[in-house]
């Protein structure tokens, strides 16, 4: 019995760096901001050579020079002593620059290693090291410094020490909880399950996912550095023997230059110290982008605009009941960067009164972009680009935003997976509750509402008490509860149940199941049930949609599916789905990978992994074939019968 | 734990930091280099006879703690002296009632001089603090919203370098345009506005405080719509979020109802741990403006050498910060229901 | 005999501290996320551990596996007592016992290559000092665990892998020093269906050539149907009963592990099974039942069941369940 190997190659060609490159020259702030400062540490370094003065010598200066505004021979005017700004400007640079950088390197090396320390090894050397970190936040910096460096000697060796030891407080903070949040990783405990040594893991695991945030800090503390040695110099505290950009504009500012008019003594070493600056901000900034890159949208970002089409009539035979969803041909693209992928691809079903649909479908099949089409709920790079969604008597796909506020929550619901983030934690759930009622029925009094929310708990097994309890106050079983009471509290026609019990120990599960059952028998609700467990969408379901890379791949009811199923991917999906009273069957597996939506294979999605492809499977896309009176099969085997 | 214990934790905390920067800022000005009376009366035609009358007359001969005549360990030794009659124990006695010294430069109390310009700072602080809350949230959430859009990048572009501004510089720049312009040269006041009503100089004051306001807000605006910005979009990506909307709600009741809540609890911590670096803007800006508040004593003090206002002032702003630190992490408390655990 | 055991735990406890209930009282509180279980393990022998969340079976095999200090009872481990070892000691013995753990996206390094992370054991026990040398083991762990051919899979990182071929990665690194012990928690959990049995498939295959013994520990009875020699289900830090696969499976005599295969879902809509919906959740490790822990969610739990603690009782020679009804 040969070992099965995982077959197909992944298709991403394998690069030495994790594309982190790329990224960073993508991002223009950061980009702009290295730019910014390589033109001032070119200007520090080769001031002597580019300046046309010598700042230290007063060689040709007379009192007639005392500022002077900006000529052709001096670029910036001259300052008090009648020297060249301009030059003056070029040397500050490499005061400035040293300062921040040297007294940066003391912060970042105690902030980081207190940090690092603290975080890993915990307990009490944590309690000590970041008490004394609390304290030492809280204590007003520049002022400590101020006074520091007034009782000490102002020289430049001073100030960079004593502005490094007072800024190490947030270095420490954010390295500390960086190396939590590292510590607590997977990988690391497998390494301590290794055998690894606590100087091993630290070297090779924490450090590596450390140093991105603490490069970012460290160009934060250089900025910060180089301000307060600005402001110590302006206050007069400066080494007078290095002529900082601070250093001018104190001589500026207090001997004389805003009466004189002399704007140029004050304006040319204040955006000195802007360009540095901003400079290391905008790199910062970038650099923080590029490592902890944030999704590329939010959910109130606005949505593309529906592509109107004619959809073609789709018979149904599959119930008596009356039809509430008609979904059509329904096609969803995400588009980003001008490519497309193709999520949803010529989808339809009908849903009628007190039928339980069930979607089946494992990860990147498509199936939560299909429910979240239906009430266009769709992220801001998700289009609907043909299809129609048939509800109560309007096409939902072209609905504008403001009708669509109304069918949403009092027509069709949605139950979400793992409620916990999906309830707002610093509101009260009765509260969120209610908002849905007085949303859709304003003028109800306050009164009826609370006694509805209390009646809606009841209905899904809450005891009173809890409704005016935050959401991290429930377990994990009373929050789906919560959610389902949610739902149903403005009496809608159609739920749409998202994995609601995927993330829930299976008794928990076996207790919701029941009271979604129970509620859509006495409500007469129709359920659509999104999930991949096929023993659930066996007990629950009435009807079975199984997609796979986006397309429907079999569409009939539920005894159907089980015993008769047409189509290879459902097929092997029965297979591969355990029996509990079947223990001792062997689990087939299906060899390799759902497609990538932007890069699917020509012909049948499911080609590549079918045991009973042919050729034509991988030339021609299957069309939908209507079996037997309500079963939809996609399937070129199908075909041929 | 509930919230009760953890403001109680809290409190005992800071009250731990006070007595922590007391005793620092006694032997800050011990420790260093430099002999007080020496440094505070720079003459050098003082005799020796007259030196010693100064550190007399200041307290400085006494020993500095129980055995230790200056900080200097290798002195420490059974030297038969009351601990009681020691400069800490004086200092730490005086402090209690009030008496934080005479200042060099001016010959009154310390206190004195600070209470009268502590009510200034507040002032300015005040206003600035409000106003680039105000203006930082505002954009910050718009520019949230409207994420990816010429709006966001020009907010964000403004906050980042309203962000990298010196205060000082700013404050010089503003001050320098409003001279030129009406605006007055600084100070509180016009000299001789008090014979006027007191609706008019209320008005010259606040004619006074306009520019340095504007400088302070600038200058802090620009961090707070960073941070408002970034959060919001954190939590503008939450799925609760999606489940707001989902119940039918318009964008404007979702921004209103539950992001701006989660979205400024991130604000409140920074506007805390901030408010130590607020401190040292408003050193810049009074000295600028010749606004006589706390911040410009410290720098008169550092100018003139004047080390019990130096001592003092420091003292003041930091018990400040400590107080105004314990005050958010209270309001935290009270928005964030999650929090109940040891901090 | 004691070659004949690869593994023997007699009555091992785990408790964490969980802080004073309330301000004023002084009994310090703990949460009893293991108590008092009893397990041996032949060479070459799977067991599944099964259980819901809060039962203790994650903290169980961190406890064997040395990654969290036993507060009482022992292990054996291959006849010798490894209970309180310290990390010197207990570093040769690791080179034994490898865990996989649940979540393929996590338990990689992200920053480290696919050879990096495979030959990290060998450099962590010294073996293999040759760069080369480690490699080659490196590329037969990996082809071991069904990634071929290896060298396409040395330079990469794991986020160009797909989670099935991660979970391979976890394997191949477990595999490289050659164990004879595997802990398992909850390997396929969050693979996609079609991909789980390959994975089971890769470990009952190793487990025929090497010899491996395993401990799967899952909250899904189905998935170690075939895979599994014994079963044992756990509850609030017991073993409340275990069994051989048939035996637990098709007659289970606890009533937990009744309602439990009662309610799991089977794939056959003709199928109407009837469904013992225990209600309400599994209680709190701090604050566990006094008598039988199960006895408050039990639906034929009789007045004895409140005061006695019961042990695990024997049924037959395999098979033993802690319920007070057997006696």
């Amino acid at each position: 019995m040969a070992i099965q190997t995982a077959e197909i190659k992944p298709a991403v060609p394998a690069s030495p760096l994790p594309g982190i490159w790329k990224t960073f020259s993508r991002n223009r702030i950061a980009v702009f901001g290295v730019a910014m400062l390589i033109v001032v540490v070119f200007v520090a370094v080769f001031a002597p050579f580019i300046a046309p003065f010598d700042p230290k010598s007063s060689q040709g200066v007379g009192t007639s020079d005392i500022y002077n505004p900006p000529s052709a021979v001096h670029w910036f005017g001259t300052d008090d002593a009648g020297k060249d700004i301009f030059s003056l400007f070029l040397y500050g640079a490499r005061v400035s620059l040293m300062v921040g950088f040297f007294a940066s390197f003391i912060s970042v090396g105690i902030g980081g290693t207190i940090g690092l320390v603290a975080g890993y090894y915990g307990g009490r050397v944590e309690n000590i090291l970041m008490r004394f970190t609390d304290t030492m936040l809280v204590i007003p910096d520049l002022p400590l410094i101020v006074v520091i460096v007034a009782l000490t000697k102002p020289s430049l060796l001073n100030i960079i020490f004593v502005i490094g030891i007072f800024g190490w407080t947030t270095t420490a903070r954010i390295v500390r909880s960086q190396t939590l949040a590292v510590k607590s990783r997977k990988f690391v405990l497998r390494a301590r399950g290794i055998g690894a040594s606590n100087p091993h893991i630290i070297r090779h695991h924490i450090l590596p996912l450390v140093m991105p945030i603490l490069v970012v800090n460290a160009i934060l503390v250089i900025s910060t550095a180089i301000l307060n040695e600005s402001t110590l110099s302006f206050i007069g505290l400066g080494d007078p023997s290095a002529i900082s950009w601070g250093q001018m504009l104190n001589f500026a500012f207090s001997r004389g230059a805003m009466s004189a008019g002399a704007w140029w003594a004050l304006v040319v070493p204040g955006c000195g110290i802007v360009w540095v600056v901003l400079s290391l901000t905008l790199l910062g900034h970038g650099l923080e982008q590029v490592l902890n890159p944030r999704l590329e949208s939010h959910h109130l970002m606005p949505g593309k605009p529906t592509v109107q089409s004619e959809a073609v009539e789709v018979s149904d035979e599959t119930s008596d009941a009356p039809v509430l969803l008609d979904v059509r041909n329904l096609s969803v693209h995400y588009i980003s960067d001008g490519q497309a992928a193709r999520a949803v691809h010529n989808v339809s079903f009908q849903l009628h009164e007190g039928e339980l649909l069930g979607l089946v479908g494992e990860s990147g099949c498509g199936k939560t972009t299909l429910m979240m089409a239906l009430i266009r709920l769709l992220p801001a790079a998700g289009q609907i680009v043909s299809g129609q969604v048939l509800f109560d008597g309007k096409d939902l796909a072209t609905l504008s935003e403001e009708e669509l506020m109304d069918v949403r929550w009092k027509g069709i619901s949605i139950i979400f997976q793992g409620a916990m983030n999906a309830l707002n934690p610093v509101r009260t759930v009765g509260d969120q509750i209610a908002e849905a009622i007085i949303k859709h029925t304003p003028a109800m009094p306050r009164g009826v509402v609370d006694a509805r929310v209390v009646e809606l708990l009841e209905l899904v097994g809450i005891a009173t008490e809890h409704k005016d309890h935050y959401p991290h106050q429930y377990s994990g079983g009373m929050r789906q509860r919560a959610m389902i009471a949610m739902a149903l509290s403005c009496n809608p026609q159609v739920v749409i149940a998202d994995e609601p019990t995927t993330a829930l120990d299976v008794m928990i599960q076996a207790q919701i199941l029941e009271l979604l059952d129970s509620l859509r028998k006495r409500l007469g609700l129709a359920i659509i049930f999104v999930t991949h467990d096929l023993g659930v969408v066996a007990e629950m379901c009435d009807s079975v949609l199984v997609m796979y890379g986006g397309v429907t791949a079999e569409y009939a009811n539920v005894d159907t599916i089980y015993n008769m199923p047409q189509h290879p991917y459902t097929q092997e999906l029965l297979k591969a789905f355990p029996d509990l009273t079947k223990p001792e069957k062997k689990l087939a597996s299906i060899p390799g990978y759902p497609p990538k939506l932007d890069a699917l294979p020509s012909g049948c999605r499911f080609a590549p992994r079918c045991p009973v492809a042919f050729e034509k499977c991988t030339i021609e896309t299957p069309k939908l074939i209507n079996v037997n009176g309500g079963h939809i099969v996609s399937c070129h085997l199908v075909e041929n019968k | 734990m509930n919230r009760w214990h953890y403001l109680r934790k809290k409190a005992g905390w800071s009250f731990f930091t006070i007595v922590f920067v007391i005793v620092l800022n006694f032997f800050l000005f011990r420790v260093l280099p430099g002999d007080p009376a020496r440094q505070g009366v720079r003459d050098p035609r003082l005799t020796q006879a007259t030196i010693e009358a100064i550190r007399v007359r200041f307290g400085l001969d006494k020993p500095v703690i129980n055995c230790v005549t200056t900080v200097n360990p290798l002195r420490l030794g059974d030297c038969g002296v009351n601990p009681l009659d020691t400069q800490f124990f004086i200092y730490v006695r005086n402090l209690l009632r009030g008496d934080m010294g005479t200042s060099f430069y001016y010959n009154r109390p310390v206190s004195d001089v600070l209470w009268e310009r502590l009510g200034n700072t507040v002032l300015l602080i005040g206003g600035g603090q409000i106003l680039a809350i105000i203006v930082g949230v505002l954009f910050g959430v718009f520019a949230a919203w409207k994420a990816r859009t010429a709006i966001d990048y020009g907010a964000l572009i403004t906050g980042l370098v309203a962000w990298s501004l010196p205060t000082f510089w700013l404050g010089i720049v503003l001050l320098f345009w409003g001279s030129n312009h009406g605006f007055p040269i600084g100070g509180k006041s016009t000299p001789g506005m008090s014979s006027y009503p007191f609706l008019t100089q209320l008005g010259d004051i606040l004619w006074h405080l306009l520019l340095p306001t504007i400088t302070y807000t600038i200058v802090y605006m620009g961090e707070y719509m960073l941070i408002m910005r970034s959060s919001l979009l954190d939590v503008l990506a939450e799925d609760y979020i999606l489940t707001a909307k989902a119940k039918g709600l318009s964008t404007f009741q979702v921004l209103k109802d539950h992001a701006l809540k989660n979205g400024m609890l991130p604000l409140v911590t920074i506007i805390a741990i901030n408010l130590g670096y607020t401190v040292a803007g408003v050193i810049q800006i009074e000295s600028v403006f010749s606004w006589p508040g706390l911040g410009g004593a410290l720098f008169e003090a550092v100018v003139r050498r004047d080390f019990p206002i130096l001592q003092g002032g420091f003292l003041l702003i930091a018990v400040s910060v400590i107080i105004a630190n314990f005050i958010a992490d209270m309001t935290y408390s009270y928005l964030d229901p999650r929090v109940q655990t040891t901090g | 005999m004691p070659d004949e055991f690869i593994l023997e735990v007699k009555n091992l406890k785990k408790y964490f501290r969980a802080g004073k209930q309330g301000l004023f009282s002084r009994r310090e509180q703990f949460v009893h996320a293991v108590d008092g279980v009893d397990l041996q393990l032949r060479r070459g022998e799977v067991i599944a551990l099964v259980g819901e969340s809060g039962c203790g079976k994650s903290t169980l095999s961190l406890t064997l596996m040395g990654l969290e200090d036993a507060t009482e009872g022992s292990i054996f481990f291959e006849g010798k007592d490894v209970t309180h070892l310290s990390d010197k000691e207990r570093k040769s013995i690791r080179q034994r016992i490898q865990m996989v753990f649940q979540d393929p996206y996590e338990s990689l390094n992200p920053t480290q290559t696919i050879e990096t992370i495979v030959a990290e054991p060998l450099i962590v026990h010294n073996i293999a000092p040759t760069h080369d040398e480690r490699r080659d083991r490196v590329v037969r762990a990996l082809e071991d665990a069904g990634l071929k051919p290896a060298e396409d899979y040395l330079h990469r990182f794991p986020h160009q892998l797909s989670g099935g071929q991660r979970q391979r990665v976890v394997i191949a690194s477990a595999l490289v020093l050659e164990p004879h012990l595997l802990l398992a928690d909850e390997p396929v959990s969050m693979l996609d269906v079609s991909i789980r049995a390959e994975i089971i498939n890769l470990l009952a295959e190793l487990r025929e050539t090497r010899g491996i013994s395993v401990i799967f520990i899952t909250h899904d009875l189905g998935t170690v149907g075939y895979f599994a020699d014994r079963v044992a289900v756990m509850y609030l830090g017991r073993i409340v009963e275990i069994g051989t696969m048939r035996e637990v499976l098709t007659s289970p005599k606890h009533p937990y592990t009744q309602a439990l295969l009662s309610v799991i879902p089977v794939p056959n809509p003709r199928l109407r099974k009837q469904r013992v919906i225990l209600q309400g959740e599994t209680p709190n490790p701090i604050e566990v039942p006094s008598g039988c822990r199960f006895h408050p969610r039990c639906p034929v739990a009789i007045d004895v069941c409140k005061q006695s603690d019961p042990r695990l009782f024997s049924i037959s020679e395999t098979h033993q369940a802690a319920c007070l009804l057997l006696v």
